[in-house]
């Protein structure tokens, strides 16, 4: 029974020659100073960087991907389904139908709550700049 | 059963289902916005409804899926009457902002149908789903306050270390399909009795503990516990206490005694051979109560101290957990039961104490007896009751638990550990007794009146302290009658 | 159907209960509508007893209702809660019901006005409650239960205007002297029990039927005796008859009800209901104990002056005449004379209450609070304004002289005969009995028309008192007219005869004469009656006629003075000794109650001042100092260093443990983590 825990040894030892050796081999080779300065700057594509790297993100990068995910794992789930419905017959049909109904009413409420625009406009406690925005309905 | 005929068995997560889908589109539309309220709790007395005119039946739906028995629906009658409580009573606490109502009702909605799931789930794969269905809209709700500080915190926590024990449960559900070759529950039971190395049924058994253990708070996966109750809003923390507790008991009860025992029913004695994971729920069980009572004893903020209080009950439940017996469950059932009326008017108290008086710390609750008498008496029943003095019911379900301990004659020392962990758990409840009515407050005192919802659903919830007391056999009786785990 | 008769048992036995719990609870708040609940209870309880009763003349060759349900065992020891309604507990049933219905319903005028007026008719229900008890009972111990309630209904009737000192005193004495009297019933239920091993009635009666006495009669005889003792008591005999005259300080509708009619009658009825196992020893002690009982308080009747003391000592007398009857073998008779002087005792009472209750107003009116309303001397001449009263108190005075075509003649004439033939099968100083009972014939006519002449004829006493006199409202004549009716004998001897001196009818159909088990020869008995019956009749008829004759010739003629008469006797003391009630109570005071209260005295002087003083409080200062010690030992010590020594072991802990909780998730992952890895760890090694 342990022979078939051989390629997982292999493997093992393969990774850590393959990272090892070159990780070895590189500091044995490499010269002893002038280590820093302009070489360390990180690449962005020939310009210079400015500032930090560490900046704050906007976060509706966050909800724009959480929303694509959310839509993409639903193709994802309609492609199998596309490739074989017509032998499924009226049921299958009707349940996919529902599936999207379903991650429909989603979107119906992510677009009427604001999350898709860029700027949300249902802005509540907005500070400085964003203090006198028109929020869209919803006051009840 | 084939999908399309198993529709006729699952109306009320149907129901569910749509009450969800309708809020979310009645939030939608502005004029209909106020409605979503008496729809959320118009449907948990439909599905309730149908929920009772179908006791009794036992199926398997959804190709082996889901199974409806009794034993869940003794369970989700639990979580309707918590659910239904707990929506009713957020429209009347300050802090919740009204504007989110709706998202708040649908994410209650969508807690209870995974709940609903969670009891009923006979395959590897739903469990997963339907713990992780509870969970996320969980996140979302402890992290509902969305200008407060503490409770955007706790929402944080909650996700990473929900992730966490989610992610090492996985796996072990992963290991337990690898090993066995199926995630039907029913396949997955017949394999493991066929397994000859244990500990290729070790590692995914305290997984899989990891991720219930996770749900219910048990030691060494309580750490998220104080953090969220605290910073939670306390509806939630107060629901959060209750519900998906008995979710993860009722799916530890089914899975563990399923799979993990000799004969694979709900009626079994024996756990797998070598496999002595009773012992284990027993050590788990007395450092679950001493951590929670130990920590709680040094607490002065009620909110925190009641989430550690319910660590020690549920390492007290989980000490008849370690007995493995048709009457252990019939015993965990009923403190569940009884627990869930202790802990929901506990909280209430405090949520009217935080909502009239801003009383987060026991000190603010000082004099409160003169206040308002007449909750401060319900809520010294519920705290004796939580301590587990006769004449409350809270005794009658630790007796149970205690009861299966001697009967079976086994783990004697957890029973001592217990009833020292019961002396220590005195001190600190009766510390908010003592503030309640032993300490002056100079000055004037004007009475001070909770809402009628509020004031209402604490004065019922706590006389049942006293009603299962003097007489519970009919619950008994109906206990009995649900435990039966559909098999087959 | 014996369900239903069960269940309207039950009912006549409790809806007057369920009238004193509704009036004691409520009756500040109902008030003076008080007596319409009382009135609709009792009134249905009447009902019942009424359709109880419609079955005595339905033979169905047993009891109309016999039932029991066990109350208690221990072990070989068990106890049942029973009725048993045969012809005789129907009758009285009705005689009970009906009475106490008509009291009822004249006290609503009479206790008019009372502050306590609910309070009264609670008092009623109870009593009324306790009788059936004694009635319905089936076995011994039951009875003996409502015995005691009975005791106790009648304290609290007769003490119902406390503030009068003479009734708090007279509510104790009947109270007390019952309870002597239960003492002796008591012992001889339990030798009864012991010795047959049974509380119920029919089941004593098979017992000694079957032998259980055989050979020691002696026994039986001394327990028919103790449970004898109870008879004396409730019913006043000689000599525990010293509360009922003192009774009369209750108001006279419950003089009525319970003096005259019920309860006194009780232990007649429980003789009635044992006299099966009464052996002749125990009758011949009965009859004695009856004969000088009537023929004494009689003989005090002549003299007394208050017209309720009269009748009081009338009603002793003719319980004697009942407990005679009863001796003497007369089992028929003496329930017969039970019922019919129920009648027209309840109705003199009545009158009587109907006459004091018109003096009463008329002396209120001139605010003369002095003279006696109840002295017959005071009256006089009042038959004109109270044509009501007087006609029905004249029908049950002639009742109870025992006056052809009225009820008592009949009744008191079977006693008689009963007597004579005692005599004639045992001679000798058993000449005593009729001697006795046909002297109080001669007496009672006597004093009861003595009466009815003082009060309602010749000229009244006082003119300016007699102007302001007149007849009671319709709601206390018009028991009284019924009463009155009920006295006359056609009523008991339909269907059969309407022969004045026959007194075969219903009623002797329904209670025939009974097989005693306990070596009484009912044939020899019955046969005796039979021959002496004509003898007796007529020496009563000539009785009862010299007594009217010599009451007309003193009081209504005033062809003799009676003054000069009782001066005459009392050259031989006898006046005297007839006014002071044979000084009986003096010398209960000299020989019981004196030297009882010096023990008690006695006692109480070793008890307090020796034993409580000395030796009680020694230990107590003893404990003290112990507990002084234990106490500095306790807190020091114990408290402070051992019990607060594990309250902050444990705060430690906690402390130490709080560290772990320190908010930040890494480590709460890492705790998990670790703990993931011990449970592996640890599940291998279990």
């Amino acid at each position: 029974m342990y022979q078939d825990f051989l390629p997982i040894i292999i493997f093992i030892v393969l990774a850590a020659v393959l990272i090892g050796v070159p990780l070895g081999l590189q500091h044995l080779l490499s010269p002893r100073k002038n280590k820093g300065g302009d070489k360390l700057i990180s690449y962005e594509c020939g310009e210079l960087p400015e500032g930090s790297a560490w900046v704050k993100f906007n976060i509706r990068f966050y909800v724009i991907a959480l929303v694509f995910l959310i839509f993409d794992v639903e193709i994802v789930f309609l492609f199998p389904w596309a490739v074989v419905f017509q032998d499924l017959g009226l049921l299958a049909f009707i349940e996919a139908f529902i599936f999207v109904l379903i991650l429909l009413v989603g979107y119906v409420y992510v677009w009427a709550k604001g999350d898709l625009d860029w700027v949300k406009m249902n802005v509540r406690y907005g500070k400085g700049r964003y203090a006198n925005l028109q929020s869209k309905g919803e006051t009840s | 059963m084939s999908n399309l005929s198993s529709l006729s068995f699952y109306i009320p997560e149907l129901i569910i289902i749509i009450a969800i889908l309708l809020v979310i589109v009645l939030d939608v539309i502005p004029v209909c916005k106020k409605y979503t309220f008496p729809l959320s709790l118009g449907a948990i007395l439909l599905a309730s409804v149908f929920l009772w005119q179908s006791y009794g039946e036992s199926h398997g739906l959804f190709m082996g899926m889901i199974s409806i028995d009794p034993f869940s629906h003794f369970f989700k009658m639990i979580f309707l009457l918590s659910t239904f409580s707990i929506i009713l009573i957020s429209r009347y606490e300050k802090q919740l902002d009204s504007n989110y109502s709706a998202e708040y009702n649908a994410l209650l909605l969508i807690v209870l149908l995974g709940m609903f799931l969670m009891s009923s789930s006979i395959n590897l794969i739903m469990i997963y789903l339907s713990i992780e269905l509870v969970s996320i809209p969980s996140y979302i709700l402890a992290g509902m306050l969305k200008n407060d500080k503490e409770s955007n915190e706790a929402s944080l926590k909650y996700v990473i270390f929900g992730s966490f024990a989610s992610g090492l449960m996985l796996f072990g559900l992963s290991i337990l399909y690898g090993i066995t070759g199926s995630t039907d529950i029913g396949v997955v039971t017949a394999a493991l009795q066929a397994i000859e190395y244990p500990l290729s049924i070790y590692f995914p058994l305290i997984l899989i503990l990891v991720g219930f253990g996770y749900k219910i708070s048990m030691v060494p996966f309580h750490f998220w516990t104080p953090d969220v109750y605290e910073g939670a809003p306390t509806p939630i923390t107060a629901f959060l206490s209750v519900a998906p507790k008995a979710a993860g008991f009722a799916i530890l009860i089914r899975v563990f005694y399923t799979m993990f025992t000799l004969e694979g029913s709900v009626s079994a004695t024996l756990p797998l051979t070598n496999i002595n994971w009773p012992t284990l729920i027993a050590v788990a069980s007395a450092v679950t109560m001493t951590l929670g009572n130990l920590l709680a004893v040094q607490q002065e903020d009620v909110k925190r101290l009641l989430a550690y209080s319910t660590i020690s009950h549920v390492g007290f439940m989980l000490m008849a957990f370690a007995i493995i017996s048709p009457d252990a469950v019939r015993a965990i059932m009923l403190y569940l039961f009884i627990y869930l009326f202790m802990n929901l008017s506990a909280f209430y108290m405090a949520i009217f104490a935080s909502n009239k008086l801003n009383a987060h710390h026991i000190n603010d609750w000082d004099g409160l007896s003169r206040k308002n008498p007449v909750l401060c008496a319900f809520m010294a029943l519920t705290l004796i009751s939580l301590t587990g003095l006769p004449p409350t019911a809270g005794f009658v379900g630790k007796f149970y638990i205690f009861a299966e301990l001697f009967k079976h004659q086994q783990f004697y020392w957890l029973a001592v550990v217990a009833i020292l962990n019961s002396v220590v758990s005195l001190y600190y409840y009766f510390k908010i007794i003592k503030s309640m009515y032993l300490v002056d407050v100079e000055g004037e005192v004007n009475k001070i009146e909770a809402h009628p919802v509020v004031n209402w659903s604490i004065i019922l919830f706590s006389a049942q302290n006293i009603l299962f007391f003097i007489y519970w056999e009919p619950l008994i009786g109906f206990i009995e009658k649900s435990i039966n785990l559909w098999s087959g | 159907m014996e369900n239903y008769s069960t269940i309207l048992a039950l009912l006549n036995l409790f809806l007057p209960l369920l009238s004193f719990v509704i009036l004691i609870f409520f009756g500040k708040k109902i008030g003076n509508s008080a007596h319409w609940v009382a009135l609709t209870l009792i009134g249905s309880s009447l009902g019942i007893a009424v359709s109880f009763f419609a079955n005595v003349f339905v033979d169905t060759g047993g009891p109309i209702l016999e039932t029991s349900v066990p109350w208690f065992s221990t072990g070989s020891f068990s106890v049942n809660l029973g009725f048993l309604i045969n012809n005789e507990a129907a009758i009285m049933l009705l005689v009970v019901a009906l009475i106490s219905f008509l009291v009822h319903f004249y006290s609503v005028a009479y206790m008019k006005g009372d502050p306590r007026y609910s309070r009264y008719f609670a008092y009623l229900g109870i009593f009324t409650f306790s009788m059936n008890g004694i009635v319905l009972a089936d076995n011994l111990l039951m009875m003996y239960i409502f015995w005691e309630l009975v005791g106790l209904s009648s304290y609290l009737l007769i003490g119902f205007w406390f503030e009068k000192e003479s009734a708090a005193d007279a509510c104790k004495k009947a109270f007390l002297t019952n309870r002597v009297g239960d003492i002796g019933m008591f012992i001889g239920i339990m030798i009864l029990f012991l010795s047959i091993g049974t509380f119920q009635i029919n089941g004593l009666i098979d017992g000694v039927h079957n032998g259980a006495f055989a050979g020691n009669m002696g026994l039986l005889t001394i327990a028919g005796i103790l449970v004898f003792m109870g008879a004396v008591g409730k019913s006043a005999q000689f000599p525990l008859h010293i509360w009922l005259p003192d009774a009369m300080e209750g108001p006279t509708p419950v003089s009525a009800l319970i003096h005259a009619a019920t309860m006194v009658a009780a232990g007649v009825y429980m003789l009635v209901r044992i006299f099966p196992i009464l052996t002749p020893g125990a009758l011949e002690f009965i009859a004695v104990v009856g004969g000088i009982t009537a023929i004494m308080a009689a003989i005090i009747a002549i003299t007394q002056n208050d017209i309720k003391r009269v009748l009081a000592y009338s009603t002793v007398s003719q319980l004697g005449y009942m407990i005679m009857a009863l001796g003497v073998g007369a089992y028929q008779a003496g329930f017969f004379h039970l019922t019919t002087h129920a009648m027209f005792k309840a109705c003199l009472f009545l009158c009587s209450g109907s006459v004091i209750h018109a003096m009463h107003h008329a002396l209120h009116e001139l605010k003369d609070h002095d003279t006696d309303p109840q002295d017959m001397r005071n009256m006089g001449g009042l038959r004109d304004k109270m044509p009501i009263t007087f006609w029905t108190m004249l029908i049950a005075t002639l009742a109870i002289s025992g006056v052809p075509f009225f009820s008592g003649f009949l009744s008191k004439d079977a006693i008689l005969a009963g007597t004579l033939s005692y005599y004639h099968l045992h001679h000798g100083w058993t000449l005593f009995l009729p001697i006795a009972g046909f002297g109080a014939a001669v007496i009672t006519a006597f004093y009861m028309f003595r009466l009815i002449f003082l009060t309602f004829f010749g000229k009244p006493a006082n003119d300016k008192v007699y102007a302001h006199i007149h007849e009671s409202p319709i709601q206390m004549t018009f028991p009284l007219i019924l009463l009155a009716g009920l006295s006359f004998a056609l009523f008991f001897t339909l269907p059969l005869s309407v022969n004045p001196i026959d007194n075969h009818g219903w009623f002797t159909e329904a209670v025939p004469m009974i097989e005693n088990a306990a070596g009484l020869d009912m044939h020899v008995v019955e046969e005796g009656i039979h021959h002496a019956h004509y003898t007796a009749m007529g020496i009563s008829l000539m009785v009862a006629a010299i007594g009217i004759f010599l009451a007309v010739l003193f009081y209504l003629l005033r062809k003799v003075d009676a003054a000069k008469v009782a001066g005459m006797a009392n050259k031989l003391k006898l006046y005297n000794l007839s006014f002071n009630k044979f000084y009986i109570d003096e010398i209960y005071n000299i020989i019981i109650y004196k030297p009882f209260l010096a023990l008690s005295w006695l006692c109480s002087k070793l008890d307090w001042d020796i034993y409580d003083q000395k030796f009680i409080d020694g230990w107590g200062w003893l404990t003290i100092k112990l507990s002084d010690k234990s106490g500095e030992v306790d807190y020091n010590w114990l408290d402070q260093k051992v019990v607060d020594g594990f309250g902050k072991i444990t705060q430690y802990f906690g402390k130490t443990l709080q560290s772990t909780q320190n908010g930040v998730v890494q480590n709460y992952l890492l705790g998990g983590m670790l703990g993931v890895l011990l449970l592996i760890i640890l599940i291998q090694q279990f």
